[in-house]
């Protein structure tokens, strides 16, 4: 289908060109690509920064929907954008690392995307039945038979994580993959389908408050919840590497005042009080990183993950 | 607290500006409704970034307006040019269109806004007495249900296509088989793509849908000419409206075809991924082999409209269901709903009756409203939409074409889609031409996909033992016997006929 998206990206892009005169952002409207569609969480996280976004940077930013292709492209739309500042992107890290760890094809690489900032952070965490007899990972680990655990897609981040992590602790697993969403993963530990799911803590926190599930252990260096064990204890602090990131990028060489001036705007908008506010009520981690540091984790996720590359191949 | 909340959502909505916001809604849920290519789900996820700057509950009622009134206005198409305005009026189009043909179109459009409103009513009514037990059902239904449902649906299809079984498998074959293109659900792999990075996520339905019911009908009416109705009407020349009275009287008089289709639509509509056009379509083959004369549907036969218009109405009830047990979506709808919420800085989860119940019943009390409001709107303008019958083709063709591929070009912003829509159009117009049930395919296709994930998560989870496994679950229990029976039932009929015949 990129023959049909070409003509579309190359009228973008000169119509983009055009007013190359005057200084950013003064030109024209600054447009937001987010690769999925309305009301996910990637959709939600631009749509609630852009109006702080549009007030610290003094120019309108358009949330743009470009869905498909498990999110490669709306990142092939940015990729192809002038790199003028004028289009910028969230993407989906560490899956579209993951996918490219792995050799499958995204459409663009991802090391000449010209990162911005990040903009939120999620650990992850392990949880069973409320009423389930296991009470820690070596509880899981020592069941005499493999643990099974639920997610949505071999591909998405939590299914890779649990895949590298179990492997490293030496545990075989089932990965019950195919279900519709992080909520019906978590149902299906209570129907007595699987032993156990790995999801972001916030996603878990939600089942747990409600008395459905009990959280075990999480991804993390140190104690997040009271009585729940962290990497450190079990002597894997690594562990705590495995994260979901809301990560901004532009096209591939961008200018680098541009890039600071979109970054500071990002962090303003980031401190600003609808966001904090919203923060807060949704269980978001505001993890504010600016374009250098953004830069270097990608680099180093990217380095991480190609580690297991034989582990996560499609067989 | 359930009451407390109802009531002062009923309050809400009488006493503020909100009320404008539901109409506002309905309105759009009718045109988006009518037209086909666009549903409900477009009407919504366009909606989505207009919602930002209202408050929650303005946004509930625009979007419960919508939800309730699009599958009404979806069935006006079917009926008058046996092309569904959404994909959950598929159904509709059997014994509707032939009730248009006969210049009965009033009649038909009469009792599927009576039927979509009480069909609507009774869904909603079903989920408030199951809120309390919400958590329970849910969790009734695992990937163990879910393929079983799937089995059940496509024992429905061979059911259904009663003389043409062999080009009625042959459709629900090519379906499944659109079924499987893109990414495997397990495993991640992608197949049969042909290298084509549009098809990574599946043969689209609303491309699908559209094509193969508005393009092929159009281009099936291009090819004939005349109009819809043509001068068989029998009241023709005075162009003179009539029977929509006595279409809203025969959804009261077969209450048991209304009844049994709104259970069926809240039932399935309770189930993530299957839906309205499912629902529609077996609450339609069930009434057909119910009932005493099935040969009589197809040609027009009034209970052939209530059924699935009762169903894809009850189905929005029935999808909220899993909503308020756990914050997930029953259906692409109220995926939307729950986008809302997000969108609005919440957080929606297993406690959304506790922290969003305003949120909630807001939405019940919309759409309660709306699926009533629909009908009347419909009863007050089916008199100048039927004349849509009498019009000669030679305009109601470009019109339908343009705005439908419109409509799918809108979605998502995708020229293949338009492109997919008219390569559907062309092989629905061969399926027409050569006689292939297109419904058969559109079931296929949207079940292939759930009974393929379910299948494999059931074989994982039982280690391998999926039979011992659904046997020892009540609920699959019900279902296979359920399906069985569908199998049966033309059989047991048949040999019942030749005893009579020998007697």
């Amino acid at each position: 289908m990129r023959k049909y998206l070409q003509p579309g990206a190359i009228a973008l892009a000169a119509l983009a060109a055009t007013p190359a005169l005057a200084e950013f952002p003064m030109d024209g409207d600054v447009t937001f690509v987010i690769p999925y569609n309305p009301g996910g969480g990637f959709d939600t996280i631009v749509r609630t920064f852009s109006p702080a976004l549009e007030e610290a940077l003094g120019a309108t930013v358009v949330p743009e929907n470009i869905p498909g292709a498990s999110g490669t492209r709306g990142g092939q739309e940015v990729y192809r954008s002038d790199p003028d500042g004028y289009t910028i992107g969230i993407f989906n890290i560490p899956g579209l690392t993951v996918s490219e760890a792995t050799d499958r094809d995204i459409g663009f690489p991802l090391s000449d995307i010209t990162w911005i900032a990040n903009l939120a952070e999620e650990q992850y965490g392990i949880a069973v039945r409320v009423d389930s007899p296991i009470q820690s990972v070596e509880d899981l680990c020592n069941m005499g038979a493999p643990i099974k655990l639920s997610d949505t897609g071999v591909d998405s981040t939590s299914s890779i994580t649990a895949v590298i992590m179990f492997d490293i602790l030496d545990c075989p697993i089932v990965n019950v993959t195919g279900y519709g969403g992080s909520n019906d993963t978590m149902i299906a530990v209570m129907r007595e389908e699987v032993d156990a799911t790995l999801k972001p803590v916030g996603s878990l926190a939600k089942y747990v408050e409600s008395g459905d599930l009990r959280m075990i252990f999480t991804l993390t260096e140190d104690t997040v919840l009271d009585g729940v064990q962290n990497a450190t204890e079990i002597g894997h602090p690594e562990l705590a590497n495995f994260t979901i990131n809301r990560v901004v990028g532009g096209p591939p060489g961008m200018d680098p005042a541009v890039v600071a001036m979109l970054s500071d705007a990002l962090r303003t908008a980031s401190e600003s009080a609808p966001v904090q506010e919203w923060a807060s009520g949704s269980g978001t981690a505001l993890t504010f990183m600016a374009a250098d540091e953004t830069t270097a984790m990608m680099s180093a996720l990217s380095e991480f993950y190609v580690q297991y590359k034989d582990l996560l191949a499609p067989q | 607290m359930g009451l407390d909340a109802l009531l002062s959502a009923v309050v809400d909505l009488i006493g503020g500006g909100s009320f404008l916001y539901l109409l506002a809604g309905v309105l759009l849920g009718l045109c988006f409704g009518v037209i086909p290519g666009l549903g409900g789900t477009t009407a919504l996820a366009l909606l989505i970034p207009v919602t930002y700057g209202m408050s929650s509950l303005d946004a509930m009622y625009l979007a419960g307006g919508v939800m309730g009134a699009t599958s009404f206005g979806g069935s006006i198409t079917a009926i008058l040019l046996n092309t569904p305005g959404t994909a959950p009026n598929a159904a509709t189009t059997f014994d509707g269109y032939p009730l248009a043909k006969q210049g009965k179109a009033g009649m038909a459009i009469g009792a599927s806004a009576a039927a979509s409103a009480l069909g609507g009513l009774i869904g909603l009514f079903t989920l408030l007495l199951f809120i309390p037990v919400a958590k329970e059902v849910v969790l009734k239904f695992g990937p163990a249900e879910f393929f079983l449902l799937t089995v059940l649906g496509l024992a429905a299809i061979a059911v259904s296509v009663r003389g043409k079984l062999l080009r009625g498998l042959i459709a629900g074959g090519l379906g499944l088989i659109f079924a499987f293109v893109g990414s495997d659900a397990i495993t991640g792999d992608i197949r049969f793509t042909g290298g084509i990075d549009y098809l990574w996520d599946g043969i689209p339905l609303v491309p699908t849908l559209t094509g193969m019911f508005a393009i092929a009908q159009m281009i099936e009416l291009a090819l004939k000419g005349g109009s819809v109705a043509g001068d068989k009407a029998p009241d023709a020349k005075t162009m003179r409206i009539s029977g929509v009275g006595t279409g809203v009287l025969s959804v009261f008089k077969n209450w048991p075809t209304l009844l049994r289709g709104s259970l069926i639509g809240t039932i399935i509509g309770a189930i993530p991924g299957l839906g309205g056009t499912v629902a529609a379509f077996l609450a339609y083959s069930s009434t057909v082999q119910t009932d005493k004369d099935p040969d009589s549907f197809g040609k027009g036969n009034i209970k052939g409209v209530i059924a699935p218009e009762a169903a894809n109405n009850a189905k929005d009830g029935g999808s909220l269901i899993p909503t308020v047990a756990f914050g997930i979506p029953g259906s692409a709808e109220t995926a939307l709903f729950l986008a809302i919420l997000v969108l609005h800085g919440m957080n929606p989860g297993p406690a959304i009756l506790l922290y969003n119940e305003r949120e909630v019943y807001g939405l019940i009390v919309a759409l309660t409203a709306s699926a009533v409001g629909a009908s009347l709107i419909g009863l007050l303008i089916a008199r100048w939409l039927v004349l849509i019958t009498r019009i000669d083709v030679g305009i109601v063709v470009p019109v339908v074409v343009a705005i439908s591929l419109t409509g799918v070009y809108v979605l998502e912003g995708r020229m293949a889609d338009v492109l997919l829509t008219v390569g559907m159009g062309i092989l629905g117009y061969l399926m027409i031409r050569f006689d292939y049930p297109r419904l058969t395919l559109i079931i296929a296709l949207v079940l292939g996909e759930t009974a393929e994930r379910s299948f494999h998560q059931v074989m994982l989870i039982s280690d391998g033992q999926a039979l011992a496994f659904m046997l020892n679950r009540p609920v699959s229990v019900i279902l296979i016997v359920a399906t069985v029976i569908t199998f049966l039932l033309p059989s047991l009929r048949r040999v019942r006929q030749k005893r009579a015949l020998v007697k």
